[in-house]
C-alpha cells in the first residue's frame, strides 16, 4: 500500500478575473522510503497540489474533486461540505500537519518568527503533538539541531532568527519537520533561496535524512539539477496538470513528452559544446483563467496537431512507473475523446 | 588578451567600501582587476554577499569608487564627475535582475524604451518611434506591444523590454546583473540566446554577473569568480569552469547541480564547512582560509597576491612560486601536491 496516493485532484480559485483551474486533475503516489520530486515552472500548480493536500488552501481556493488516502485514511476535504464539517476537517488536519506530514518551506528568512526564539519555535510542534513536558521538548530539540548540524546547539536555543544565516535557517527549519518524526515530508523548494554552496550543503543533509529515515519524501523544484541528485521518481507538471512521470532514469534518458524534452534541451550543459546556441522552448506559458479542455503545452510545442488544441490527451503507459499525457503517443486512441461528426473528418 | 587592441574597459585595483554604523566600513569590492575586449563576454560568479553587483555598478560609476582605476575605452573615467559621464552613460549600459522592480508601471512599454533617448537627446519625437518599433521587434516582442503596460506582461517578456531600453541608446558596454535569475528555466534560454545573437550582430562587451555556474559558463569567453570582494581565479570560461585551480573555484564548481542522474550521483562533492565571514570585519589573511581544506599559517597571516599560473590569475598560496617550486622538485603538478 502507498503512504500517500492522490486521485484526480482539481483545485480552483475564484479571483476577480475568473476562475483559475490551478490543479487539474492530478495524481500521483508516494511509498514509505521514496522521494518523489515534482518539477513544474512557476504557475504549474506543484505547490497549489501539496497545500490542497494539507488543507492549506487560501480562502479563496477549494479542491471542487479528488481523492486523497494517506497512510490507509482519507483525507479528501471534498468530503466535507458544511461549515461544521469543515471545522471538524480543519481540526483533523490539526493533528495531521507538523505530526504526521511535515513541510519544508522556500524561503527561510520569512518562514520563522522573528520575535519568537529558535527554542520556542522548534519546542512548539513537539508539545503540542506529544505529551511531553517542555524539558523533555527541549532535549528533542538539541538532539535535531544536532542531527542537522548546528554547532553548540544548547547556547542556540536562546537566540533569534536574524542571529542565524540562511543556511542555518533552513537546517532549523528542516529541524522543525523532522520533529515529530514524520511520515512524510514534503519540501516546496527547500534550496532555491539559498547559495550554491550552501544549496550542496542541505541537499546533502536533505539527502542523509531521507536515507536513515523510511518517511516518504516530495520535493518540488524548478531546478532540475536537484531532482537529477535526490529523487527516485519524478512527476513533470505544467499549466496545472502531470505532464509526464517516472523514473529519475525514464525522465532524463528516455522522456517522451515534448515538454520535458524541451526543458531538458533548454538548460546549459557542460557536456554539449557551450558555443552552441541552447534551445528555448517558445512562447510563455499559459493563462490558466484562459485555458480549456486543450493540452496545456498545445500553444508553444512544436509537434503540435489539430486535436492538441481541443482535447486534453489521454495518459499512455510505457512502463508500470513511466507514463505520459500526449497526443503524439495516443493517436490512435482518439476515438474515446472525439465524438460525433468530428471523429469522422 | 592580446596586447595590440586596446581594451574596451580596463578595472585596475579596484576598491569600494561603504560606510556601516560605528565607523566600521563594508569591504564590498576589494582590489579587483580585469579586461575586456570588445564582443567579449566576462562571467562573474560568486554568492550573495561576495560584491559581484558592487563591483558592476561600481564600474558604471553608480557607485563611486574608493581607490583603483576604470579606464572606459582609453579614458580613464575613475573621477569623473556626474556632468562628465554623461556621453559615458550613451555607451555603458546596464540590465537589471529584477524584471517586476525595473520598468515603471505608469509608462508604456513605448514611452519605456524612448525615455533613455529623450534623457540623451537623440533624434527628432519621430525618429525615436522608429526606433522604438524596431528595437521592439529586435528582442523579439509584437508592434502592438508598444501601448501596453508592464503588469500587462509575463517576467520573460519584461526582461525583454528592459533590453529593448538598454539597446536604445546603442551601448557598447552592459553590465548584465543576473539577468535570467527570476525567470523561469524554459524562458532562461530564450534570454540568453538574444543577448548572444545581439552580441554576434553588434559587438557588445557584456559584464555578465550571476550564480548560475553552467549559463555563466555557456556565455563567457572569460570568468571571474568572486569570495568577499576579492576576485579569487579569473581567465578563459573553459580553463576556469573544466580544470578551476583555486580551493574555492573547486568547491563552487562541484557543488552546482547537474541535470544528469548519472554524472550527479557519480561526482565527487566538496561540500564547504562553515560560512562566508562578514564584510563588515573580513579576515586578515586569504579571504577563504576559514574554511579552505589546504589552509597554511602563510594563509592567515596576509593577503595572497594574484599569481600567474596555467594562463590566468589566481588568488592562492598554493600557487606562489617558492611553493611551485617545492612541487616540482619531487615532480609533480601543485594538483597532485595538494589536492590529491
Amino acid at each position: 500500500m502507498s503512504l500517500l496516493e492522490i486521485n484526480h485532484l482539481t483545485t480552483e480559485f475564484k479571483t476577480a478575473q475568473g476562475v483559475v483551474k490551478a490543479v487539474r486533475g492530478i495524481h500521483y503516489r508516494v511509498n514509505k522510503g521514496e522521494v518523489l520530486g515534482i518539477v513544474g515552472e512557476s504557475g504549474s500548480g506543484k505547490s497549489v497540489g501539496m497545500l490542497s493536500l494539507m488543507g492549506l488552501l487560501a480562502s479563496n481556493g477549494t479542491v471542487t474533486s479528488g481523492e486523497i488516502l494517506f497512510d490507509g485514511e482519507d483525507i479528501s476535504p471534498v468530503n466535507y461540505t458544511t461549515k461544521k464539517e469543515k471545522k471538524e476537517y480543519q481540526k483533523k488536519m490539526q493533528k495531521i500537519r507538523g505530526n504526521d506530514i511535515s513541510m519544508i518551506f522556500q524561503d527561510p528568512m520569512s518562514y520563522l518568527n522573528p520575535i519568537v526564539t529558535i527554542g520556542k519555535q522548534m519546542t512548539e510542534g513537539i508539545l503540542y503533538h506529544t505529551k511531553c513536558s517542555k524539558k523533555e521538548a527541549e532535549t528533542r530539540a538539541v538532539e535535531l539541531m544536532k542531527m542537522v548540524g548546528i554547532p553548540a546547539p544548547e547556547s542556540r536555543l536562546k537566540q533569534y532568527p536574524f542571529e542565524f544565516s540562511g543556511g542555518m535557517r533552513q537546517r532549523i527549519i528542516i529541524a522543525i519537520a523532522l520533529a515529530c518524526n514524520p511520515k512524510l515530508i514534503i519540501a516546496d523548494e527547500p534550496t532555491t533561496a539559498l547559495d550554491v554552496t550552501v544549496q550542496a550543503q542541505i541537499l546533502d543533509l536533505l539527502r542523509n535524512i531521507t536515507k536513515e529515515s523510511d518517511a516518504g519524501v516530495i520535493i518540488i523544484t524548478h531546478d532540475l539539477g536537484v531532482v537529477a541528485s535526490l529523487c527516485d521518481r519524478i512527476s513533470i507538471m505544467y499549466g496545472g496538470d502531470i505532464m509526464e512521470e517516472g523514473t529519475v532514469n525514464e525522465i532524463f534518458y528516455e522522456a517522451k513528452h515534448p515538454y520535458t524534452k524541451g526543458l531538458l534541451n533548454s538548460i546549459a550543459n557542460s557536456q554539449v559544446d557551450h558555443r552552441e546556441p541552447l534551445k528555448p522552448i517558445p512562447g510563455t506559458p499559459p493563462d490558466l483563467i484562459k485555458l480549456k479542455d486543450e493540452c496545456p503545452f498545445a500553444a508553444r510545442c512544436s509537434e503540435a496537431m489539430e486535436i492538441c488544441t481541443k482535447y486534453n490527451p489521454l495518459t499512455t503507459k510505457f512502463s508500470d512507473t513511466h507514463s505520459c499525457k500526449c497526443w503524439m503517443h495516443c493517436k490512435d486512441r482518439y476515438k474515446e475523446v472525439v465524438k460525433g461528426d468530428e471523429a469522422h473528418e | 588578451m592580446s596586447s595590440l587592441v586596446k581594451p574596451l574597459v580596463e578595472v585596475h585595483n579596484l576598491v569600494k567600501n561603504f560606510p556601516a554604523n560605528h565607523g566600521q566600513f563594508v569591504h564590498a569590492v576589494n582590489n579587483v582587476s580585469f579586461t575586456l575586449e570588445k564582443g567579449e563576454t566576462l562571467g562573474i560568479v560568486g554568492e550573495s554577499g561576495c560584491g559581484k553587483s558592487s563591483m558592476g555598478r561600481t564600474i558604471l560609476k553608480i557607485h563611486e569608487p574608493t581607490s583603483g582605476k576604470i579606464i572606459f575605452d582609453g579614458d580613464d573615467i575613475t573621477n569623473y564627475s556626474r556632468h562628465q559621464m554623461l556621453p559615458y552613460r550613451k555607451r555603458m549600459q546596464m540590465i537589471f535582475q529584477d524584471p517586476y522592480a525595473s520598468l515603471n508601471p505608469r509608462f508604456t512599454v513605448g514611452e519605456i524604451i524612448e525615455e533613455p533617448m529623450i534623457i540623451h537627446k537623440m533624434g527628432t519625437e519621430k525618429e525615436r518611434k522608429i526606433i522604438v518599433q524596431n528595437l521592439i521587434e529586435t528582442v523579439g516582442l509584437k508592434p502592438d506591444h508598444i501601448r501596453r503596460y508592464p503588469h500587462e506582461f509575463s517576467g520573460g517578456q519584461r526582461q525583454r523590454i528592459g533590453i529593448a531600453r538598454t539597446l536604445a541608446l546603442r551601448p557598447e558596454f552592459i553590465v548584465c546583473d543576473e539577468p535570467i535569475s527570476a525567470l523561469d528555466v524554459s524562458i532562461q534560454a530564450q534570454i540568453i540566446n538574444l543577448l548572444e545573437k545581439l552580441q554576434k550582430e553588434r559587438g557588445f562587451s557584456y559584464l555578465f554577473i550571476a550564480h548560475d555556474l553552467e549559463m555563466v559558463h555557456h556565455i563567457s569567453h572569460k570568468i571571474g569568480v568572486m569570495y568577499l570582494g576579492n576576485m579569487v581565479e579569473y581567465g578563459f570560461s573553459d580553463d576556469v569552469y573544466k580544470h578551476p585551480l583555486h580551493p574555492y573555484t573547486k568547491a563552487l564548481i562541484s557543488a552546482a547541480p547537474i541535470a544528469d542522474p548519472i554524472l550527479s550521483r557519480e561526482k565527487q562533492r566538496i561540500i564547504l564547512e562553515g560560512e562566508v565571514p562578514s564584510p563588515l570585519n573580513p579576515p586578515k589573511g586569504c579571504p577563504f582560509a576559514g574554511r579552505c581544506k589546504y589552509v597554511t599559517k602563510q594563509c592567515k597571516k596576509e593577503m595572497p597576491k594574484h599569481y600567474e599560473y596555467d594562463g590566468r590569475k589566481v588568488a592562492c598560496n598554493i600557487y606562489a612560486p617558492e611553493n611551485l617550486e617545492k612541487y616540482s622538485q619531487v615532480g609533480k603538478t601543485p594538483e597532485q601536491a595538494v589536492f590529491e
